[in-house]
């Protein structure tokens, strides 16, 4: 239900700025295209989105894949720029980079601010606990300790069902999801709340003994941001997705990093 | 050699000199003796640019320094020959704790006088053995005593062969017996007939080598004269006795 | 342990922080390169007897030093674009950023070093003809440049340490290659290895000024 209502709101948003902008002439498919490149701005920290490498030192990930097939079929380079993630809508409205596409929960506010794409990805914040542990429902994380990313949606999340946040023994920050799951894995927490394609990412690489409790926090979707007024290049954008699902692209893309087809265009 | 004529100076209200004149003739000793606060020091700064006088006249070997009647103080060139014509000796001795004994005697010589190196060394080398410190070259000032450093402070003056010589207070800092190691020197110094203006407390000294002694008191000169006619007056025979 | 026992891994990642290291090292050098002069030039200008030429000189002074290093690197790479349309790239904002906060700090140094000189050693530069400038750069700049090594150092090491915010602006120096290296394999191992890095170079700065203080000892007062 609340996926429809995005997806909804996003179209809804996608066609009354492709309305204003058509009465404005928005050239922001033409500058990228005159430019030759498209700018993807980026916390090259965030496995499987986009990291980088520790083999070879590139930037790679779901997020980056798309994008190369996007830019190849709009026939510009693509140009991946870390960025400072707190800066990115300035980075973005400055001119430095031209989207921001990096599992990036698709919200409110950022509609208000961005244009964004079509819903890519269904994402679902869920906990993670020890297998050990046994937990099966969130009412067994009654009066536990739970850790979450600093300023990451997960807490937005957590503050959209503030009954079960109210059960909660103790909520402690952490900076990286890595160790907030590095903490959990030796004992100091008893589950975390994260991204369930980060979590997936983390016990294969470390074969956490972890498990994953069905019952999951707001489910959210990912969208690529774009600057307000480059409707034009949004909607490109779109068509482009849209091709790449009908065409099998989009399948494969997901398949050769999650095993499985999770996109939702 | 020097006349100062009618000198005014304040500092802010308060009045320091009020028409001081004062003259030194060639090869003459002149001390300046006088209470604290009678404006003796602050007389001989004025003569070589150190403070800068409200009004009057000093003229040096000749040529003026200040005249505020006619336009004032001299342009930087002329001001600076002028300066060169005197050597200053302060109560701090004010060396260059940066360069050694010899860098300090020989810095001047080169930047100011534009002398060689060599030139500038050798005559430094003069002037140390006359103080008596020509084995203390190599030597920073902070290893030297009080007195071993105002003695290099004369010779860094002597160097620049200027045609008098101003002390002020220069033993002031110096405990007794460093005193006397300068006052030597200085009494050298004088015995070879050079033009010189002492602003001194040591009486005996003044009374010994002065040509002539000037009493000053709160801003203006009381008396002047030969040292024993100085020493008799009683406002001076108050002064001094102790 | 994902890097001890994988040495072309392990490599690849010094490769990537050695990459990193350059980055912090531009910035620190230009940094340098640009504010010690700029910073003289500021400070004299800020003992200068001209009002017009000492006051904006004061305000610039107390801006910089008055307001985050973090807001006024945004300010020139995300503000400045804004007001004048042109916009510089990534490190050149930082390099200049920096170099305006640092040019202030050293200024203010520069000129407690200068008016630290006893009054006594320009009166006696004066009475021996030295002009001013020649009392300055002769006198007065030696004895100064003794005065601030410690507090320059101490500017120094903070800078090694402020150098980390060209992350601000995206740019990937020694720490982010550091955890984007250890978010990818899911290990904090690169961590330590930057740490170990960032340890050895504020020991080779400590050390040369160490030796700088040492030889400015060779006399005192």
């Amino acid at each position: 239900m609340k996926r429809c209502l995005t997806l909804v709101l996003a179209l809804a948003m996608l066609l009354s700025l492709s309305i204003s902008a058509a009465a404005e002439e928005d050239k922001s498919l033409q500058d990228i295209l005159d430019k030759g490149k498209l700018i993807l701005g980026l916390d090259a920290s965030f496995p499987p989105m986009g990291f980088v490498d520790a083999d070879t030192g590139e930037i790679v990930g779901f997020d980056i894949d798309l994008a190369k097939e996007v830019c190849a079929r709009l026939g510009v380079e693509l140009v991946c720029q870390p960025i400072d993630w707190a800066a990115k809508e300035m980075e973005l409205n400055a001119h430095h980079i031209d989207c921001i596409w990096n599992g990036m929960t698709i919200t409110p506010e950022r509609l208000e601010n961005m244009s964004i794409s079509l819903p890519y990805l269904k994402n679902d914040q869920v906990l993670v606990t020890r297998t050990a542990d046994g937990y099966k429902t969130l009412s067994d994380l009654a009066g536990k300790k739970l850790g979450i990313q600093a300023g990451s949606s997960a807490n937005d999340a957590l503050d959209g069902t503030a009954e079960f946040k109210a059960t909660l023994g103790e909520i402690i920050p952490f900076e990286e999801n890595l160790t907030a799951l590095m903490d959990l894995n030796q004992g100091g927490l008893d589950t975390v709340l994260v991204d369930v394609i980060v979590a997936n990412y983390y016990m294969t690489v470390n074969s956490y003994p972890f498990t994953i409790l069905k019952e999951s926090l707001a489910p959210e979707e990912y969208g690529i941001g774009f600057r307000k007024g480059d409707a034009a290049l949004c909607k490109k954008v779109n068509e482009i997705l849209l091709a790449m699902r009908e065409d099998g692209t989009l399948a494969k893309i997901s398949n050769d990093w999650f095993g499985t087809d999770i996109t939702i265009i | 050699m020097l006349r100062a004529e009618n000198i005014y100076k304040s500092f802010g209200k308060n009045e320091v000199l009020r028409g001081v004149s004062l003259r030194v003739d060639q090869g003459e000793v002149v001390a300046v003796i006088g209470p604290s606060g009678s404006g003796k020091s602050t007389l001989l700064r004025c003569l070589i640019d150190l403070e800068r006088v409200d009004s009057g006249r000093v003229v040096v070997g000749g040529e003026t320094l200040v005249d505020t009647e006619k336009g004032g103080y001299a342009e930087k060139s002329a001001l600076r020959r002028v300066i060169l014509k005197m050597g200053f000796v302060f109560q701090n001795f004010n060396l260059f704790p940066h360069f050694t004994v010899l860098g300090n005697v020989t810095q001047a010589q080169e930047r100011v006088l534009g002398r060689t190196k060599q030139e500038a060394q050798t005559r430094a080398m003069k002037v140390l053995e006359k103080v008596g410190l020509s084995d203390k070259a190599a030597e920073y000032p902070f290893m030297l005593s009080g007195g071993q450093q105002q003695r290099v402070a004369i010779a860094r003056a002597l160097a620049m062969d200027p045609q008098m010589l101003l002390f002020d207070e220069p033993t002031s800092a110096l405990d007794p017996l460093l005193t006397q190691e300068v006052l030597k020197v200085i009494k050298g110094l004088a015995e070879e007939n050079r033009t010189m203006l002492v602003v001194t407390h040591e009486m005996a000294f003044a009374r010994e080598v002065a040509d002539r002694v000037v009493y000053m008191m709160e801003g203006a000169v009381i008396a002047e004269g030969r040292p024993d006619e100085v020493f008799a007056l009683p406002q001076v025979r108050a002064f001094t006795s102790w | 342990m994902k890097y001890i026992d994988n040495p072309q891994r392990l490599a690849g990642l010094l490769g990537q922080l050695w990459q990193g290291l350059g980055i912090t090292m531009s910035l620190f050098a230009y940094t340098l390169l640009f504010s010690l002069p700029l910073g003289l030039l500021l400070a004299l200008a800020r003992m200068s007897w001209h009002k017009p030429v000492r006051w904006p000189v004061q305000f610039f002074i107390l801006v910089m030093r008055g307001t985050p290093l973090i807001l006024q690197v945004f300010t020139v790479y995300f503000v400045l674009p804004m007001v004048f349309g042109a916009a510089f790239e990534r490190l050149t904002a930082v390099v200049i950023a920096f170099v305006m906060n640092y040019s202030a700090y050293f200024a203010e140094i520069y000129r407690g070093g200068v008016e630290a000189v006893p009054v006594g050693q320009r009166e006696a530069a004066h009475v021996l003809g030295f002009t001013r400038s020649q009392a300055f750069m002769h006198i007065i700049l030696p004895q100064v440049v003794k005065r601030i090594v410690l507090p320059v150092s101490n500017e120094v090491i903070t800078l090694v340490k402020d150098t980390a915010l060209v992350t601000a602006v995206g740019l990937v120096e020694l720490y982010r290659v550091a955890r984007n290296a250890a978010n990818a394999v899911g290990s904090i191992e690169p961590l330590f290895i930057a740490g170990a890095v960032y340890l050895i170079i504020n020991a080779v700065v400590s050390f040369l000024f160490n030796r700088a203080n040492e030889h400015f000892g060779y006399y005192q007062g």
